[in-house]
């Protein structure tokens, strides 16, 4: 069988039976004869087909003018299009969109630096450690976790506010660094990934706990750091809600509140809007696309440790 | 997307919940060392996760004029507002159309998917997942792309529905809840089809191959077997975008700035909140309401956290 290939999948359990799987279920399908297989293949390249039909359509918009654009359909126009939509994007306010990003890489690099800081050292304490009150805090973690971030936008606003620190990058760096869902990756990752052997060899060596992390477990987490630094990067970095009410200056923005700012200012919506650029879709769609390429990047960074992070799910213990 | 719903999927399939006891017991004494590896994580969650609840909570209670307590009144305010029980109709409606939608559509494609093993199969997984990365702001803007008539690569869709221009077709409110509908699911779907296709995958071969030897049509394998087996999967999908849905913001939001006065600007509970604190500057009103909303959510995490069995709990 195609065992070489076998071993790099997520499922490699099943993967093994594939062959038979397949068969079966166009046996199975008794008077159908194939039509069953040929279907399901069908109706899943037709969802495929929907699904990128109209990421394909955004990604090609700034290649074509807005006149081409009323057209419809897919096309590529010419890159000279995609240059002069770009020099519009940086004319709008005098090239604002550069200081978006340069908040959007202070406020999310750190929170997610912070993120890492705080998430491995928990989730170590939390799987290996014993400590009053452990089982209180993981269950608070939880909570937390499963609980949608917008709930607390308004209390937190209230909370800054009141110290007056609206405005202000840092606190949102720092409500950026607050992510249950890196403790609880870590804390999966230490009690499935990190033998507890070697633990207990390092306390026979008489190491104390915190140099067992340090010098033990820290140098087996770039799996887990990578996960929760991904993770992390992208929450924060398509985080709306939060920096929108946070940072109400157009100065301070990130980009996701930024291309709110363009899209209510661009002729699109309001055509007599006297503006010294223009903003139509095309020039939209490319500062949004421009918007998503460092989650791409960390995308593509990541993805090795991303795979093997799906497959955290196969060990069982 | 990548928000918190894409978490459980990493996680270990079986919860042994209960074994607690047992693992503490032949763990050593509490050791100094752990108290500061998480006193950071600690001292975050209070000033951010658990200050803000408490602070909304005394401010929900506090009087307008700012001495003294005035009980409910500030409930009284918010709940009397005729845009709050409208705001929860929005987003009431549009979870009877988007709930179904992601529960049927996710679980079918994991189901796809699922049967489907191999290059073929991980190909689509892929694909599946790729709208999931274009989140928030560039997931809107895909979608304003769709749907306005003068740009949309769909515009032969559009026409065929009859519509015309953007406004035309946001002036409808039954329009704006089924393209909500489409962006939350747009968005949403990838990673919940990877969490649910983990769910699939960790039932047995044994299982299956039972099923088969019973004489299982692939129709009564997937209705009998794998769908009661990924039972708590689905539980757990449906609360958390349940939770997820009724706190909708950037998306109405969005949408009434390009609306330009079609769409209501309290469209849903959280935009009437932002209002509150924002436009109108009642804080306490901004108070009671989230803290109204608070308590729906935290209803629902201990209900997925305690429930539904897909996180480890040592």
């Amino acid at each position: 069988m195609e065992s070489p290939e076998v071993a790099h999948t997520l499922n490699n359990q099943k993967e093994t039976i594939q062959p038979e799987t397949v068969k079966g279920s166009s046996y199975r399908a008794g008077n159908h004869g194939h039509l069953g297989p040929v279907f399901r293949v069908v109706v899943m390249i037709a969802i495929g087909v929907a699904f990128v039909y109209p990421i394909i359509g955004l990604l090609v918009a700034p290649t074509r003018t807005q006149a081409n654009m009323a057209l419809g359909g897919i096309a590529f126009g010419t890159l000279a299009n995609v240059k002069y939509a770009w020099s519009q994007v940086m004319g709008f306010d005098n090239g604002i969109y550069l200081e978006w990003f340069k908040n959007t890489v202070i406020m999310v690099g750190g929170g997610t630096l912070l993120a890492i800081a705080i998430s491995i050292p928990s989730g170590y304490a939390m799987a290996r450690l014993q400590f009053p009150k452990r089982q209180a805090l993981l269950f608070l973690t939880l909570l937390l976790m499963v609980m949608p971030n917008t709930v607390l936008v308004i209390p937190l606003f209230l909370e800054v506010s009141t110290v007056h620190l609206l405005n202000s990058l840092w606190p949102v760096v720092i409500i950026f660094g607050f992510y249950p869902f890196g403790v609880y990756l870590s804390y999966i990752h230490y009690r499935t990934a990190l033998p507890m052997e070697l633990i207990e060899a390092a306390r026979v060596d008489g190491l104390t706990e915190l140099a067992i992390f340090f010098r033990i477990a820290v140098p087996l987490s770039r799996q887990v750091v990578a996960l929760v630094g991904f993770f992390s990067f992208v929450a924060g970095w398509t985080n709306f809600f939060l920096p929108y009410v946070l940072l109400p200056q157009t100065q301070q923005s990130p980009l996701a509140v930024g291309l709110l700012q363009m899209i209510s200012s661009s002729q699109l919506i309001n055509p007599e809007e006297g503006l010294n650029v223009k903003l139509y879709m095309p020039e939209l769609a490319l500062a949004s696309i421009v918007t998503m390429l460092p989650v791409l990047l960390v995308f593509i960074g990541a993805q090795r440790y991303l795979q093997r992070g799906a497959m955290i799910g196969a060990i069982k213990e | 997307m990548l928000d918190n719903s894409a978490q459980p999927g990493i996680t270990s399939a079986k919860t042994p919940s209960k074994n607690g006891k047992s693992v503490q017991k032949r763990n050593r004494p509490p050791s100094k060392g752990a108290l500061i590896l998480v006193a950071p994580f600690v001292v975050v969650m209070a000033l951010v996760g658990v200050l803000p609840a408490i602070y909304a909570l005394v401010e929900s209670f506090a009087s307008p004029t700012g001495n003294g307590f005035t009980a409910i009144l500030n409930y009284v305010t918010v709940i009397t507002n005729f845009r709050f029980l409208a705001s929860f109709a929005n987003v009431g409606l549009l979870l009877v159309v988007w709930l179904p939608m992601m529960i049927i559509g996710v679980v079918g494609m994991a189901l796809l998917v699922d049967a489907t093993r191999g290059r073929f199969g991980r190909l689509m997984m892929f694909i599946y997942y790729i709208p999931g990365a274009l989140a928030g702001m560039t997931n809107f803007m895909l979608w304003l792309l769709l749907i306005d008539p003068g740009v949309s690569p769909v515009n032969f869709l559009l026409r065929a529905l009859g519509a015309t221009s953007l406004d035309g077709i946001l002036a409808s409110s039954s329009n704006v809840i089924w393209i909500l509908a489409a962006m939350l699911f747009f968005e949403g779907a990838g990673s919940w089809i990877l969490i649910v296709y983990g769910g699939l995958n960790s039932i047995s071969d044994e299982v299956l191959d039972a099923a088969k030897i019973d004489g299982c049509s692939t129709w009564t394998t997937i209705w009998h077997v794998k769908l009661p087996l990924i039972k708590p999967w689905i539980g757990y999908l449906a609360l958390m975008n349940f939770a997820y849905g009724f706190q909708i913001f950037l998306e109405p939001q969005v949408l009434n700035e390009v609306a330009q006065g079609l769409i209501s600007p309290q469209w849903s509970p959280n935009q009437l909140s932002y209002t509150y604190a924002y436009s109108v500057g009642n804080t306490g009103a901004a108070a009671a309401l989230s803290i109204i909303l608070l308590v729906i959510t935290l209803a629902i995490a201990m209900v997925v956290v305690t429930r539904t069995g897909i996180l480890e709990q040592s």
